[in-house]
C-alpha cells in the first residue's frame, strides 16, 4: 500500500517552517510531507543551516544594512558591542572606531514625509564612492533610518571625511536629496 | 498488512543478487519490510539505510519543537531505537507507511519530553535552581565567509527582513508594521531573499 504523497513545498514554504509565521496546521503538514520525502528533508535541513548561518553573522557583528531597535536590542543582549552617532540633517560629526567595537551605527534624522523608500550613499571627500544601498524602506511616520556597519569595515576606511546622501527615489520626477551627513572618521583608537 | 517471510525475502532478493538494487535506492516501505521480523544482525544493513534517512528527518523535527540541538540530537536517536526495535519485533503494522510511524513516534517522545521539562522547570523554579542553557556547535553550519557576501548581495529590504525574521525573531506581521509593508509581502520578499541566497552560495561553492 502506498500513500498519495503531497506536492513537494517550494524551499521559501520549507524555510517558514523555522518562522514563527507557520500555523501548527501548516507545520504538520511539512512535517507528514517531510517523513516521506527524502529530497525535501534535505532542503529543509538546508533551510535551517542558512537560517543558523544568518542569525550567527548578525550576532558577529559583521552584517551591513539599515536595520530597526528589534536588531539593535537583540544585539544589546547577545553582547554585541554598537557604537552609536546621531545626526540631523546637514549635520558634521566627529567619529572614530575603537578596539572593542563591534558594530557601528549611524542614526539618520531627516523629514521622510511621503516617502516609501530612499536610496543611500556614502562617498569620500575625494568623489570616491564607499558604500550604496538601494531601496531602503521608509516606514510611515518614520523619523530616522538605522544604518549597521560592520566596525572593521569602519576600521580599515580612510580617515578622511565622508558624505552620505539619502535620495527619495520619485519615479518619473527624478530623485531629489532628503538628506547629506558628513562624517570626519578619525580612524581606529585605542583606549591609553 | 501481514507479515511473512516472504517481505523479507523480497529484501534479501535486493541486497543479495549479483544485480541487486542498491539499498540508497530502495523505497522506505522494502527497507522497513526488510528489517520488519529480522533479526538485528540479518537486516543490519537496512537498518543502517533506515536510520541514515530518517535519524536527520527526526532531529530537524526536534529542533522545531524543542529548539535545542542536543535535545534535538538525543530526540533522533531515541526515536529510531524505538523504531527499529518496533520493526524488529514485528509490532509495526504497516511497514510501507514506516515515514508516519517514525513522525508519530517522534510526535509522543516531544510530547513526553515537554511534560518532563514542565515538570523539571517547575522543581527548579520551587529549590530557586539555575541552569545554564547549553547550545552546542552547529557542525553544519555554513561559513560566516561564505554567506556574509551573498547576503550582502542581496536587496536591501530582502537583508532586513531576513534579519528580523532569523537574528531579531520577528513574525511577517511584526516586520510588516516595521517596514510599511503588508506580511503576504514580507513573506514573498523572505522566499525570494532566500532563493537568491541559495543560488549565490550554490554559485561559489562551484567557483
Amino acid at each position: 500500500m502506498t500513500a498519495t504523497r503531497t506536492p513537494c513545498p517550494s524551499f521559501g514554504e520549507l524555510a517558514d517552517y523555522w518562522t514563527s509565521d507557520i500555523t501548527p496546521d501548516e507545520a504538520e503538514q511539512i512535517e507528514t510531507h517531510v517523513f516521506d520525502c527524502e529530497r525535501c528533508a534535505r532542503m529543509l535541513a538546508e533551510a535551517d543551516r542558512l537560517r543558523v548561518g544568518i542569525r550567527d553573522l548578525a550576532r558577529s557583528g559583521n552584517v551591513q544594512a539599515f536595520v530597526n531597535d528589534a536588531v539593535l536590542n537583540r544585539l544589546a543582549r547577545d553582547g554585541v558591542r554598537v557604537r552609536s552617532y546621531a545626526l540631523d540633517p546637514g549635520e558634521t560629526v566627529r567619529c572614530a572606531v575603537w578596539a572593542d567595537d563591534d558594530v557601528i551605527v549611524a542614526r539618520l534624522r531627516a523629514d521622510f514625509t511621503g516617502v516609501e523608500s530612499v536610496d543611500a550613499e556614502m562617498r569620500f571627500d575625494t568623489g570616491e564612492e564607499w558604500a550604496q544601498a538601494t531601496d531602503v524602506p521608509v516606514r510611515k511616520g518614520e523619523t530616522e533610518l538605522v544604518l549597521a556597519l560592520p566596525a572593521g569595515l569602519v576600521r580599515n576606511a580612510p580617515t578622511v571625511p565622508m558624505r552620505l546622501t539619502l535620495r527619495h527615489s520619485a519615479g518619473s520626477s527624478g530623485e531629489r536629496i532628503l538628506a547629506q551627513y558628513v562624517f570626519h572618521h578619525e580612524g581606529a583608537l585605542e583606549r591609553p | 498488512m501481514t507479515l511473512t517471510p516472504s517481505s523479507h525475502g523480497l529484501y534479501r532478493s535486493v541486497v543479495t543478487s549479483s544485480r541487486a538494487t542498491p539499498l540508497s535506492a530502495c523505497d522506505d516501505g522494502v527497507l522497513a519490510r526488510a528489517v520488519s521480523g529480522a533479526s538485528g544482525e540479518d537486516a543490519s544493513d537496512a537498518e543502517t539505510e533506515l536510520y541514515r534517512r530518517f535519524a536527520p528527518r527526526v532531529r530537524l523535527f526536534g529542533l522545531k519543537h524543542l529548539s535545542d540541538r542536543a535535545a534535538a540530537d538525543d530526540l533522533a536517536q531515541q526515536v529510531m531505537l524505538v523504531v527499529i526495535t518496533r520493526l524488529r519485533t514485528g509490532e509495526v503494522r504497516e511497514p510501507d507507511q514506516i515515514g508516519s510511524f517514525v513522525l508519530g513516534t517522534s510526535r509522543m517522545m516531544v510530547a513526553g519530553k515537554k511534560r518532563g521539562e514542565r515538570r523539571r522547570a517547575a522543581i527548579f523554579a520551587r529549590f530557586d535552581a539555575h541552569e545554564e542553557a547549553v547550545d552546542p556547535a552547529n557542525d553544519l553550519a555554513l561559513d560566516g565567509s561564505r554567506l556574509a557576501p551573498c547576503l550582502a548581495a542581496l536587496r536591501e529590504r530582502e537583508r532586513t527582513i531576513l534579519l528580523l525574521t532569523y537574528y531579531a525573531d520577528k513574525s511577517a506581521p511584526e516586520i510588516a508594521a516595521a517596514m510599511g509593508m503588508t506580511s503576504g509581502a514580507v513573506r514573498i520578499g523572505r522566499h525570494r531573499a532566500l532563493a537568491s541566497m541559495r543560488d549565490c552560495i550554490e554559485t561559489r561553492r562551484a567557483s
